[in-house]
């Protein structure tokens, strides 16, 4: 029998799925291989009935934890989908600020109703089997993870920085073009795509297990970034990791 | 000229659990021919379309020439894959390689095995050698650690051993059912008595095991000439190439991973 | 070894030839002023006054992704990758040329390595003298500002001309639709003195201080120096330094099955020894597990283990570590001089 497929979405923009649904004809192959249950994003039908949940977005309300230790439960394998899913992703820049406030700019008058609290990965609150980072996720590496699943390998997902796949490109390193950026830190798996067109890396693969993030920050403003600078580089998408942000606020 | 990364055809003949976490594999090549190894060396087992891990020969020359035996512990991916499988199944095999014990240099010597945990695997295909050539060797001993009763390996051939050689056991930890040896490996050498100036010892066993066998062997009054181990790296091409099985300037999968005690003590990445 | 000179004013058109025969790659300009090599599609575009590459010509040889096996589950067929095209390599410098003759080395031990073997006898090389050196560069006391093998072809600037050297007998081929003549003796003189003069092109602040025949000595004295752990503490373990060394040769395995999961190719990816994972078994232990240890490794790596293994220093001065390393630890010439109690 066909593995039972399932995809769900918490805050996040659904670029994650979008990349899956431009799949396009590689969708169709995969989907020879599994059945998919419920995909909001591409389909009306829905069961709870299913072996992997991938999940996209990241838990931002207390009720968003019972939708996914639902899903949890009703799930083999739980993959979490994206840079929001992963590490909590640039939703987690609110977590820098008072909840209160936030709400305020966001619902208006009306902030009372909406329900938020600081913005977390997944893991945060389910147990994640695997990951498959990025903003959005790579296609690439969506079907490579989708392949080893479904031959009962655990997936490869690199624990190294972008610095890799970027010197491995022939990349001008960033640092020499005026620019600065947190590829030395940040996992690759993405081919430095964003450096390949011209750009820099703002991390949204998150940091590697050990990475060297006080190297990182003197070597920013040795490049003459100030602390702040420096600090709003590892805003963006590791706030989650930043141990301050972790830390309740009102 | 033959890639030197194309694995030879095999299959998996006979599967028979060893333990929960441990297989033992029976490999034959499609063209029959045999694998030729000498006791110590190791094979690059392939499963294709999930890779290849370096995994030590566990056989005796001796016992088949049409077959050799692999002892696999769960792992990672390619091992489970190997686990999941089922007798029949195609495997690819490269090698075999590496350096191997050197039983004939050791003829006419008394063998001390001290094996630990997995260790036992490639120690196996040296002392079933030497008991099938039992005259060529003095008196056998063989130690054998494990954590657990439940992780004891080649149970089934320890009366064998316990019959043609001195066999002595010991865990780390007891159950209810255990009535033996209770401690490490090292508590093992106050049993035994050996002739120092006749003896060899071959060590395989976990990275932690071997400086604190060393300093038994120390006591025993064993010649560094004359110890022998195997030692773990991740030997991911074979050939000496890829890098990553190297410490300090040798590479395991060529110089080792059998080694004389003397020739690695200045190796720092060594032990 | 034979000669002719080409005037400058035939030398694109001679490109322009060669563009339309071969399979043509050369150093051309990148952005930030830097160079690469890459397929060449017009003469113009060859920058043959070039310091230094972000990537050394290795990539050609040892690509940084390769197919070693392609493989059908099902049918249990494996087929060995074999497809290796013919280029032509213009503008390697003397450093990168040591490096490819290393790179010979080590893939031609007893172990015979069939993909770069296959594709180094693709390869034709055509280098060229350096007339400018990147800030980095200490080729100038590694003993690699000269190079006399592993080439098809060797330019010298000499003004108006350049001297050509024919290394083999396909490199005289390449010469064939070129408008050449023979070397005069001032020909000859002026390539002499070209020659002589590559030693002043690096910076006198890239001043290797001590006889480089000491270095492997020097480095086995002090395996458990301060600065290993001291450079270490902010080593990223980012690989930077592995991956664009001309002497770096390590790789990982790894299958990429397709999307039927029963055809797949193995393949193998460059990788480094800087990385955290690098030496780490499938059981969990990482027997590299400390920055330190990965760091002094990768130094005595190109500066001992490989002089025992192949009889050359595996550090031909080009300086890329240097350069791509952001924490600035990973300069040989502070770590040499440094080691030698000789530095500033």
């Amino acid at each position: 029998m066909k593995p039972r497929i399932a995809f769900f979405d918490f805050a996040s923009c659904e670029g994650d799925q979008l990349q899956i649904v431009n799949l396009e004809e590689r969708l169709l192959e995969l989907l020879q291989h599994v059945e998919v249950v419920s995909f909001r994003e591409a389909m009306k039908e829905h069961s709870d009935n299913y072996d992997i949940a991938f999940i996209e977005g990241s838990c931002t309300r207390a009720s968003d934890e019972e939708r996914l230790k639902k899903i949890r439960a009703n799930a083999k394998i739980v993959v979490a989908l994206g840079s929001c899913a992963t590490i909590g992703g640039i939703n987690c820049i609110k977590n820098y600020r008072n909840q209160t406030e936030v709400r305020k700019e966001v619902y208006g008058d009306k902030y009372e109703l909406f329900d938020t609290y600081l913005a977390r990965p997944i893991e945060a609150v389910i147990k994640v089997d695997y990951k498959v980072p990025q903003c959005p996720i790579n296609k690439e590496e969506f079907l490579s993870v989708a392949k080893a699943l479904l031959t009962g390998q655990k997936p490869f997902i690199p624990d190294y920085p972008v610095c890799v796949e970027c010197k491995m490109n022939g990349n001008v390193c960033v640092f020499e073009k005026g620019m600065t950026c947190v590829g030395p830190v940040t996992r690759a798996g993405c081919g430095s795509c964003c450096v390949n067109e011209g750009a820099i890396c703002w991390g949204c693969r998150g940091l590697i297990d050990n990475p060297n993030t006080d190297a990182h920050k003197e070597v920013l403003e040795k490049y003459n970034l100030t602390p702040q600078e420096v600090m709003n580089k590892f805003k963006l998408y590791f706030g989650w990791s930043d141990t301050n942000a972790q830390k309740p606020q009102s | 000229m033959e890639s030197l990364y194309l694995p030879r055809p095999a299959r998996l003949n006979k599967i028979l659990p060893l333990t929960a976490t441990e297989k033992l594999f029976e490999v034959s090549f499609d063209d029959g021919k045999s694998l030729g190894h000498q006791p110590g060396q190791f094979v690059e087992v392939s499963v294709f379309g999930v890779g290849e891990a370096p995994i030590s020969v566990s056989s005796s020359p001796t016992r088949s020439k049409r077959s050799f035996e692999l002892a696999i512990r769960l792992v990672g991916n390619v091992t489970s894959a190997l686990h999941n499988m089922k007798e029949g199944s195609r495997i690819g095999i490269r090698g075999p390689f590496g350096t191997h014990f050197p039983y004939k240099e050791l003829e006419g010597r008394d063998l001390l095995f001290v094996a630990g945990g997995i260790g036992l695997v490639p120690a196996r295909s040296f002392i079933n050698y030497a008991i099938d050539n039992s005259k060529k060797y003095g008196k056998i001993t063989i130690l054998f650690g494990s954590k657990s009763p439940s992780e004891r390996l080649f149970t089934n051939e320890m009366s064998e051993w316990r019959e043609k050689a001195e066999f002595l056991e010991t865990v780390d930890k007891a159950d209810e059912t255990w009535r033996g040896n209770v401690g490490v490996i090292t508590t093992l050498f106050s049993k035994i008595s050996i002739n120092a100036r006749k003896t060899a010892c071959i060590i395989v066993g976990p990275p932690i095991m071997y400086k604190f066998v060393l300093m038994e062997c120390k006591k025993k009054e064993i010649p560094d000439s004359n110890i022998f181990m195997s030692l773990e790296r991740r030997m991911k091409c074979g050939v000496g190439k890829c890098g990553h099985c190297q410490m300090d300037g040798v590479y395991i999968c060529q110089k080792g991973p059998v080694f004389r005690y003397s020739e690695i003590k200045e190796i720092a990445e060594a032990l | 070894m034979k000669s002719r000179v080409i005037l400058k004013v035939e030398f694109p058109h001679w490109i322009a030839s060669l563009i339309k025969t071969e399979n043509v790659i050369g150093i051309k300009a990148k952005e930030a002023g830097k160079f690469h090599f890459g397929k060449l599609r017009s003469s113009g575009e060859l920058r043959l006054d070039y310091d230094v590459a972000v990537l050394p010509p290795k990539k050609y040889l040892q690509p940084p992704k390769e197919d070693l096996l392609s493989y059908n589950i099902a049918s249990f067929k494996v087929t060995p990758s074999a497809d290796f095209q013919p280029i032509t390599i213009i503008g390697v410098h003397p450093y990168d040329m040591h490096g490819i003759n290393q790179m010979d080395a080590v893939f031609s031990d007893e172990n015979k390595d069939t993909n770069y073997l296959g594709r180094r006898k693709n390869v034709k090389i055509i280098g060229v003298d350096p007339v400018k050196a990147s800030a980095w560069s200490f080729w100038h006391d590694m003993g690699t500002a000269y190079v006399d093998k592993g080439f098809d072809l060797w330019l010298t600037d000499i003004g108006d001309r350049y001297f050509i050297e024919i290394g083999t007998k396909s490199g005289e081929n390449l010469l064939k639709p070129a408008k050449t003549e023979s070397a005069s003796k001032i020909d000859i003189e002026r390539h002499k003195k070209a020659r002589s003069g590559l030693k002043n092109i690096c910076s006198p602040s890239r001043r290797i201080k001590t006889d480089i025949k000491k270095i492997p000595d020097i480095f086995r004295a002090n395996h458990d120096h301060g600065l290993w752990e001291k450079r270490a503490k902010t080593c990223y373990s980012c690989g930077s330094c592995n991956l664009v060394c001309p002497t770096c040769y390590c790789f990982d395995v790894r299958e990429d099955m397709e999307l039927n999961l029963t055809g797949g190719r193995r393949v193998r990816v460059w990788d480094g020894c800087m990385l955290e994972e690098f030496a780490r078994v499938g059981s969990g232990e990482n027997f590299r597990k400390e920055r330190s240890a990965r760091f002094r490794h990768r130094f005595f790596r190109k500066m001992v283990y490989m002089k025992e293994k192949i009889g050359a220093l595996a550090c031909v001065g080009c300086g890329r570590c240097a350069s791509a390393c952001l924490p600035d630890i990973a300069d040989p010439v502070t770590a040499i001089n440094e080691l030698s109690g000789l530095e500033d």
